[in-house]
């Protein structure tokens, strides 16, 4: 087999904007003004109010070769496809695409609603860079890969937005570029739909093709590409295969969901409504309240090992959680609680002094540090809470609660790829196996 | 597929400084490779804005007469006095508002094809440029529709255009690049700043008082006299009337300069264009 041709190279591709409107304008009437009088541009550097976008970006991908990118909102994966796709100039660096460019950015871009949907076909084939006549000669497949039969005479007005969407995607996938460039477009119309993109992706990279995909979707990435690319603040942090980048990708969330959680409660107790600040709330639906027998103090997680306090743990890695509290009157029948939050989940597991056999008939006043072992956690990587309660057997109300009282976050292992649903939050080991049966043999 | 003759596209932070002709090559070149987008978008506009009207296509011949409709009657009642006209009144105001509107038109449409068009042009790798002058075919079509009223108006007054009439398109055709040449500039820096349009075009809008459009200009104030008669506007908007009508050009001298005016004005819109395009796209 001969070597694969290069398709795209990228070399330090950077692309600056400024902050606020005011500032853009200023900077774009200053820039305006340099252009005119025929000045060389400073473009390379980053003035008062402006921050990069993307920066140093540098790759190559070569013919039939599909390269993610992934990265969280506002990492610069965006104006990177607007650069490679010739929309945003770069304001350093350089990129060479050989062939001609598809995107499906442009997915039903130009559509006018007064217009029918072969009319429109007309207006985006052109967009996309086809010739009338290429379009004609599409005509036919791309009414019958849109599944829209007769109603490609209707005004796109009248489609609904499955359609329309169809529509859009059949005209720039048909249109055989020699670079696709692609921006969260996979998950349009039904499932049936979607499966025929991913196939006729497919088809595409085998006729040589080069894709690059921009999305969310850990599923949509490790389907279509072959290696990856992770961005975080405009700059490509890893580059490698699509499973190391979506492991990337869904720690960098997981810590981003905790650090987002972290300014809430600092916020939430700013505006005094925790309680923890001034008088323990004696009602629920605050942060903090109870009755104030028994108050915890603080709550941290420590490694297993050095038992320095960590919020980053590895999957199925021990936690130790340690919480100091202060029994202010003796009680009875004590029972101290946690319970774990996910990200999309309340109460997904308790951990209850009771049930794991600690027994505290009689707790004198005084102050305490209470330290949960757990050796073996199974949670799916991703962001968690942890809530206090402490309360008796025989007074049904908290003698206190906290909610949010730590946050803590499940890395992916290294070994492993837990790529099925971001929305589990338990790993069961198990063991699989897939047996032939007769028909008869069926249950 | 065939891996040969592909073409390879560069986009580089602002590479070698562009020259005046290399901006004229790169128009032409991009301008070429487009032709079917504006054709598209072209038809795509002039359709849309037509379908479900109730006096559909009727409009565009009805427009122009109605745009003329308030002048006649302020000339009529008296209000409005146009001075001596050598041809008749609602003949001469026709032809100067359409021709103005050719300007004022081509400044409007081209400067706003980038804005108007904005999401396309951060979502495609279609030159800007086509964007710019998609809404010069409207221009262009408007500008037959007028002839074709003209000739209504005319036959009308019973006064039949001069052979020199057939001319008409060229005699307009540096009012039509000035615009161009004005939209141009104003489309990329308008972009930057958003009044900047705006002003563009009251500024216009004062300036036709001092163009023979809607009134011969022989002011008696002597200021006024030498700014009209130095104001390029004055020939470009009475050449192609009286060419239509009368079958001469006055002052062909006057108008041959303006007309040169008006390319060089085109050049520099753009060069202008080619030097700023790139700061475009992030601020629409």
């Amino acid at each position: 087999m001969s070597a694969r041709e290069r398709a795209i190279r990228a070399e330090g591709l950077s692309k600056k904007f400024g902050l606020s409107l005011r500032q853009s304008m200023k900077y774009g009437l200053r820039d305006v003004a340099r252009r005119l009088a025929g000045r060389a541009s400073n473009s390379g550097q980053l003035r008062e109010g402006e921050f990069w976008a993307v920066k140093d970006v540098s790759f190559e991908l070569e013919q039939g070769v599909a390269l993610g990118v992934m990265g969280v909102n506002g990492s610069g994966k965006s104006t990177l496809l607007r650069i490679l796709n010739g929309v945003y100039a770069p304001d350093a660096g350089k990129v060479s695409l050989r062939g001609r460019v598809g995107s499906l950015i442009a997915a039903g871009a130009g559509f006018a609603p007064m217009l029918s949907g072969r009319e429109n076909v007309y207006v985006n084939g052109c967009l996309l860079g086809l010739s009338p006549r290429e379009v004609t000669a599409l005509m036919d497949e791309i009414v019958a890969f849109a599944e829209l039969g007769q109603f490609i005479d209707l005004p796109v007005k009248n489609y609904s937005s499955g359609m329309h969407v169809r529509l859009g995607f059949a005209i720039a996938a048909l249109s055989r570029p020699d670079i696709l460039l692609m921006d969260e477009i996979l998950a349009v119309g039904d499932m049936n739909f979607q499966k025929k993109c991913f196939d006729h992706i497919l088809q595409l990279k085998q006729q040589g093709t080069s894709i690059i995909l921009v999305s969310h979707s850990p599923g949509a990435i490790w389907s279509v590409c072959n290696r990856a690319v992770f961005m975080d603040r405009g700059k490509v942090v890893l580059d490698g295969s699509a499973e190391d980048v979506i492991r990337a990708y869904e720690d960098q969330n997981a810590r981003n969901a905790m650090e987002s959680g972290e300014q809430f409660d600092r916020a939430q107790a700013a505006h005094g409504g925790s309680g923890r600040q001034g008088q323990l709330k004696a009602q629920y639906g605050h942060a903090m309240g109870g009755t104030g027998d028994a108050v915890c103090a603080a709550v941290r997680l420590v490694g297993w090992e050095d038992g320095a306090p960590k919020q980053v743990f590895g999957f199925a890695e021990p936690i130790q959680i340690e919480a100091d509290i202060e029994v202010r009157s003796a009680q009875e029948d004590l029972l101290i609680r946690y319970t774990i939050d996910a990200a999309h989940y309340r109460f997904i597991a308790t951990l209850d002094s009771y049930e794991q056999g600690l027994i505290l008939p009689s707790v004198r006043r005084g102050n305490y540090r209470l330290r949960v072992s757990l050796h073996q956690q199974n949670f799916r990587p991703g962001a968690y809470t942890l809530n206090v309660g402490i309360s008796r057997k025989s007074v049904a109300v908290h003698l206190f609660y906290w909610h949010n009282a730590a946050r803590f976050q499940i890395e992916h292992p290294k070994h492993r790829f837990l790529y099925s649903d971001s929305n589990a939050v338990m790993h069961l080991d198990c063991e699989f196996e897939l047996a032939q049966v007769t028909v008869a043999s069926r249950f | 597929m065939d891996r040969k003759n592909k073409s390879i596209r560069v986009y580089e932070a602002s590479g070698a400084r562009l020259g005046v002709v290399s901006s004229l090559a790169l128009a032409g070149r991009e301008l070429y490779s487009a032709r079917h987008v504006i054709w598209r978008l072209f038809v795509r506009d002039f359709v849309a804005g037509f379908r479900q009207r109730l006096l559909g296509y009727l409009w565009v011949l009805l427009a122009p007469l109605l745009g003329i409709a308030s002048f006649v009657f302020m000339q009529q009642i008296g209000v409005l006095n146009p001075g001596r006209t050598e041809i008749p009144y609602p003949i001469f105001v026709y032809i100067g508002t359409s021709v103005w509107g050719l300007l004022l038109g081509a400044v409007t449409n081209v400067s706003g094809g980038l804005i108007g068009n904005a999401d396309l042009v951060i979502r495609t790798s279609i030159p800007k440029i086509a964007f710019a002058v998609t809404g010069m075919a409207t221009i262009c079509y408007g500008l037959l529709v007028n002839l074709a009223v003209l000739l209504l108006l005319l036959a009308w007054f019973g006064r039949p255009p001069s052979a020199w009439a057939l001319l008409y398109p060229l005699a307009v055709l540096p009012m039509l690049l000035l615009g161009v040449g004005f939209g141009l500039f104003l489309a990329v820096v308008g972009a930057v700043a958003r009044d900047i349009t705006g002003m563009f075009t009251t500024l216009l809008g004062l300036v036709m008082y001092l163009t023979p459009v809607v009134y011969a200009t022989d002011f008696p104030n002597p200021v006024l006299k030498a700014i009209t008669r130095w104001n390029p506007l004055t020939y470009l908007v009475d050449a192609p009337r009286s060419l239509f009508v009368l079958g001469r050009v006055p002052e062909p001298a006057r108008y041959a300069w303006s007309s040169l005016a008006c390319v060089l004005v085109l050049i520099a819109g753009v060069h202008a264009f080619y030097l700023i395009k790139d700061r475009v796209a992030e601020r629409l």
